[in-house]
């Protein structure tokens, strides 16, 4: 541990916390009963406890590169039993916000993914790129014709994968560029405030780690332990493996129409169309649970930031579904606009997912690593 | 007044089934005395039966029934002299008949069986019937001039607050302030601490409020760049002279002699002439306390709200910090008045203080008080700290606690300030101060963020306590021979006391009340409420006195001290320890009793070696006599007599304890008598040493809890008969006397339950020691 700590309060960081969910920080009286709550805080260095002061202070070096604040999975418990109504988890969430934020390139993004008056310019980028690219190319064709409705004719699957991997490469490179910040300033933090006793990360050792509590992840073990929010684990786990599931049904098309040059649609009866309309389904179910969930529970505060990850998971499973349907269905242009919005759905997906509450299926899956990795108790 | 006698005995609550009625109705049948029982005393009919007898001429009774801490009430007949025998409480209630059983017709009349409980009973009655016989009915102690004004020293927020309470009351107040205008610290402020719902904002200054209320009172007079140069006489009549404060006038309070002035070269005490010359020639230039001033003004009654002035820090404590060496550390009270003045800047150049540090125990490493703080320096440090988030959008106040104390309402202004985001908080101890370039450098252990912590700041603000301006002065002055400060200040670092808990207001000087920060650092909120409570304790004192009774702790006692002077050999004994200093010896010693001042406790009858101070209804033969009622059984009596042991018990809290005690049906010894007497203080060693002369085994006092803490209801009652004990002891060796037979024991009134193993356990001791030997003689 440092020996001594220079101490400046930064209070243009404690109004932005407060702006993004965490507004009754300032009430912490330091009690610790957060600490003693929290089924999931480690024995030792626990949270929320040293993350509520260093909030209240203004302490922004403390807090950003804190992997503490991933492990956190806003159970709640803490800010049922806070003596002040200082909801430690809220202030968690979104001091992670703020961490999402800062550590994203470029800045502007991350702003303009956090401001909801730029969210009708965050839509309109995905429909011009499209559109642009597809006039340029030629492959968005306005009158496809045919008997069967087919959305390869009216969206070529060329343009789609001309805009989708860009799209997700951007997202790999931004990721990759904030985990690296990332995982040296956890670390730092880690060595300041001794948390941990390794001295350097070994990458191999650290990919073990990950292969470790990637059980742990999909089980949601921790979700598991909360008091407060439990019923939060089902729609969450609807929701990941929604993902998971699409992203699979994704991976076997691309490479059957890239390898074996089989263009889609495919037949109902076809086992990936079975996985890409039960994980479809989840998805819906799953986020539509949790909106409702944060809609009826009052006492936890739900910011915009939520809203957007709800907003964009529901869109995306419920655009999917309907495009799907619409095209058995016969509805030709009803279809087509659908799969459009569909793939703007997709597309911000892919280029905000940096610079959202996304962004935690990353930083806090690096953040457990380091907790394994550094034998952290 | 012709004394004609009843004894009247209830056989109500279990006392007629426990006592042979018969045998008790022949102790003052023996001594020719008219005996009535009945079964219910209290009762309608009961009373009735009692006021037959007044109406035929019965004008002295000795009930026998329950205590005289109960139905006080229903057996109070004016103009008659009323003693209560307590058989319910401290005998049958207290003494089950399974554990002293009565005696069967076989065992009755040998020399072997004795029934104590009966054999308590009785002795009861006779000492009830002892003391009747002892006491006159008390005639009230009127002033001749009495004045119903009442003077308020200090005219701060408390003394002001007094004043408008008492006028509003229909009394008229003289307020004296020293300055040469009114308001005092709460005029000096830029803002205060909030004095209503919701608690959580600061206020303008509310002074300048009453102050304008004040002004439309014609019944205050307000006296402006004035001080008082002494306060003679005694409730209801004190003589107040004002002066123009630094002036020296003739009517200058005089001071007694220091202890070492008394005593000539070779360490000998002077005689009464020499030490009258000595402290002539040591008081020049001012009268005698015994001098009243011609020109001095009449008050009733005193509320000295003299408040406090900020504690000076010891620079030499607080060289770590800076104190006193860097011009940017300062007291909170050099910080108030820089906000007052405008924008909150740094001393040593003027500029912007955006980055304030506030210290609570500066110097100190644990949470303990530091000095003359309280949970005010907490609250004018919250206050301060957003005095710099007032001046600018961008400043930060951090402050540093061992504790940080915000009692009752004021948790809401706590919450508030918190709530700031440029205010910041956390227990630690600051352990360095220096100057880093144009800022100073802060450094602080144990702190809640878990290390030590570096913070920059432009301006660094330590807590100072509120001395309590008696700490510095007298400021009362009165013209009492004890001097003229609050006696034994000192031990209560300056504050005006008396018992916190029980008797608020009240100092150890009759008709005098504290309020505000003379008493203990306030806010204003407290020091408005503390005014509200002296004002009508004033009040009270002056009611009191008008009608000849006493004040709080004996309220409505009419007795008063009566000297025999012809005995008095002028020892100075009563005068130097009565705990209100009542009394002023003249040059030669003989004491000059203010009965106005007095308290009714007895510590001067208990003090006087010659026995000539006694009361009314109080006094040592009564006393004595109750004393000597007692049955003491000898050898002669039976084979193994039973001890006796006298407990001389405080009324205030050891009385009621056994009453208590009893009410439990807790047993103990039914070999014990008790008397009760007004305060420990006022026994006198003669009952002692009577009790001992005609055979009682032992001897033990009950009373109140004495040292810093103390509980005794007059100060000092419970610590002088600590004194007196000891002496007695030497003297008791002397007499080939174990020292044991004597004790004293403190309870406090809730340690009731502790008394039976008490009593018993010194009963052990007495019947291990064996009889006494002077028994049967």
């Amino acid at each position: 541990m440092a020996d001594t700590y220079f101490v400046e309060p930064d209070l243009d960081f404690i109004d932005e916390v407060s702006a993004l969910g965490g507004s009754d920080l300032k009430k912490c009286f330091q009690c610790a009963t957060c600490s003693v709550a929290c089924p999931i805080s480690p024995d030792t260095k626990p949270f929320p406890r040293k993350e509520m002061i260093a909030a209240s202070w203004g302490l922004k070096d403390r807090l950003i590169g804190n992997g503490d604040i991933w492990l956190c999975h806003n159970c709640g418990d803490c800010s049922t039993l806070c003596p002040r109504g200082a909801k430690p988890g809220d202030v968690l969430a979104a001091i992670r916000s703020y961490a999402i934020k800062e550590y994203a390139v470029p800045k502007k993004l991350g702003e303009m993914v956090n401001d909801p008056k730029k969210l009708p310019i965050l839509l309109a980028i995905p429909a011009v790129i499209f559109i642009v690219l597809g006039v340029i190319t030629g492959l968005l064709d306005f009158t496809p014709g045919g008997s069967e409705i087919i959305h390869d004719h009216f969206f070529s699957t060329w343009l789609v994968d001309l805009c989708m991997i860009p799209a997700s490469m951007w997202a790999v490179v931004v990721f990759a560029l904030s985990l690296k910040r990332f995982i040296a300033d956890i670390h730092a933090n880690a060595l300041l405030e001794g948390k941990t006793k390794k001295e350097k990360i070994e990458p191999i050792g650290f990919v073990q780690a990950l292969i470790k509590i990637i059980p742990g992840i999909l089980k949601h073990d921790k979700f598991n332990e909360c008091g407060e929010n439990q019923d939060r684990t089902t729609p969450h786990m609807m929701v990941l493996f929604g993902f998971i599931g699409l992203f699979i049904v994704t991976a076997i098309f691309f490479v059957t129409l890239y390898i074996f040059q089989i263009h889609g649609p495919y037949s109902q009866l076809n086992p990936v169309k079975w996985l890409g309309n039960i994980a479809g389904v989840s998805l819906v179910i799953g986020s539509g649970l949790m909106i409702k969930t944060r809609l009826t529970k009052k006492d936890e505060v739900s910011t915009y930031q939520d809203w957007f990850l709800l907003g964009l998971a529901m869109g995306l499973g419920v655009t999917g579904l309907l495009s799907e349907m619409t095209r058995l269905a016969d509805l030709a242009w009803f279809s087509y606009t659908i799969y459009f919005i569909h793939l703007i759905f997709v597309f911000s997906m892919f280029v905000y997912l940096p610079y959202s509450k996304l962004a935690h299926i990353v930083y806090r899956t690096v953040a457990m690593t380091y907790k394994e990795y550094s034998e952290r108790t | 007044m012709d004394k004609k006698y009843g004894v009247y005995i209830c056989k109500g609550c279990g006392i007629g089934d426990a006592l042979d009625m018969e045998e008790l109705c022949g102790v003052p049948e023996e001594e020719g005395v008219s005996v009535k029982t009945h079964d219910f005393l209290c009762s309608k009919d009961g009373v009735e039966f009692l006021k037959k007898d007044i109406a035929e001429g019965t004008n002295t009774l000795v009930i026998a029934a329950c205590s005289r801490r109960v139905n006080f009430d229903i057996f109070r007949f004016d103009g008659c002299i009323v003693d209560r025998v307590n058989l319910r409480e401290q005998v049958v209630w207290s003494h089950p008949r399974s554990e002293f059983p009565a005696l069967t017709e076989e065992q009755k009349g040998d020399e072997e069986h004795f029934d104590r409980l009966q054999m308590l009973a009785e002795d009861y009655i006779k000492m009830g019937m002892a003391r009747v016989e002892k006491v006159d009915l008390p005639e009230p102690f009127k002033l001749e001039n009495l004045s119903r004004k009442i003077l308020v020293i200090g005219g701060g927020i408390t003394g002001i607050s007094a004043a408008l309470d008492a006028a509003k009351t229909g009394y008229e107040v003289t307020i004296v302030e020293k300055q040469a205008s009114l308001g005092g610290y709460a005029g000096k402020l830029r803002k205060q601490l909030p004095l209503t719902d919701p608690y959580e904002d600061l206020i303008p200054p509310a002074i300048g409020t009453k102050i304008k209320e004040l002004e439309g009172f014609s019944s205050i007079t307000v006296k402006t760049n004035t001080e008082v140069a002494r306060i003679a006489g005694q409730p209801g009549e004190f003589t107040v002279t004002f002066k123009k404060p630094g002036d020296k006038i003739a009517f200058d309070v005089p001071y007694p002699l220091p202890d070492d002035m008394k005593l000539d070269e070779n360490g000998k005490d002077l005689d009464v002439e020499k030490l009258a010359e000595v402290y002539a020639e040591y008081n020049k230039g001012r009268e005698d306390i015994l001098t009243i001033d011609p020109d001095g003004e009449l008050f009733g009654a005193v509320v000295l709200a003299a408040g406090w002035r900020p504690d000076t820090l010891a620079k030499a404590d607080l060289a770590h910090l800076g104190f006193g060496k860097l011009s940017d550390v300062i007291t909170n009270a050099q910080f108030e008045e820089i906000a007052a003045k405008g924008k909150i800047t740094k001393p040593s150049d003027g500029s912007e203080a955006k980055s304030v540090v506030f210290i609570q125990n500066p110097g100190k490493d644990d949470d303990a008080d530091f000095d003359y703080a309280g949970s005010v320096t907490s609250l004018v440090a919250l206050k301060q700290a957003k005095y710099v988030r007032e001046d600018y959008s961008d400043g930060k106040a951090f402050i540093f606690y061992q504790h940080m104390r915000t009692p009752g309402l004021t948790e809401y202004f706590y919450k508030n300030i918190q709530q700031d985001r440029g205010i910041f908080l956390t227990k630690g101890e600051v352990i360095k101060i220096e100057q880093r370039g144009n800022a100073l450098l802060v450094e602080a252990a144990n702190t809640l963020l878990g290390e030590k912590l570096q913070v920059k700041a432009d301006l660094v603000v330590l807590a100072a306590g509120m001395v309590p301006a008696t700490f510095d002065d007298p400021v009362v002055n009165l013209a009492y021979r004890q001097g003229p400060a609050f006696r034994d200040i000192g031990l209560f670092d300056g504050y005006s006391d008396s018992n916190f808990i029980c008797f608020p207001y009240e100092t150890q000087r009759t008709g005098i009340y504290a309020a505000g920060c003379v008493r203990r650092s306030m806010t204003m909120e407290e020091s408005i409420e503390d005014a509200s409570g002296a004002a009508l304790k004033a009040i009270q004192c002056i009611e009191s006195v008008n009608r000849g009774v006493s004040v709080h702790p004996r309220s409505g006692d009419m007795t008063f001290p009566d000297f025999f002077f012809q005995r008095c050999t002028q020892c100075k004994r009563c005068t130097e320890e009565c705990p209100f200093g009542a009394l002023d010896d003249d040059e030669k010693g003989t004491p000059k009793p203010n009965p106005t001042r007095c308290r009714r406790c007895g510590t001067c009858m208990g003090a006087c070696p010659e026995r000539i101070i006694g009361f009314a209804d109080y006094n040592i033969d009564s006393i004595g006599s109750m004393v000597k009622a007692i049955g003491v059984p000898s050898e002669d009596d039976y084979d193994e007599p039973p001890m006796r042991v006298l407990g001389l018990v405080c009324e205030n809290d050891a009385y009621p304890a056994l009453d208590i005690a009893g009410l439990n049906r807790l047993s103990y010894s039914a070999d014990v008598r008790f008397i009760p007497v007004r305060c420990l203080g006022s026994v006198n060693v003669i009952w002692i040493k009577d009790a001992l002369a005609q055979g009682m085994d032992g001897v033990f006092l009950l009373g109140c809890k004495h040292g810093d803490d103390y509980q005794c209801h007059f100060v000092k009652g419970s610590e002088l008969a600590e004194v007196r004990m000891q002496k007695i002891g030497d003297a008791l060796s002397s007499l080939a006397l174990e020292e044991e037979r004597v004790a004293q024991f403190e309870v406090a009134i809730d340690d009731y339950d502790k008394l039976p193993k008490m009593i018993n356990d010194f009963v052990e001791i007495i019947e291990d020691l064996g009889p006494n030997p002077f028994k049967g003689f």
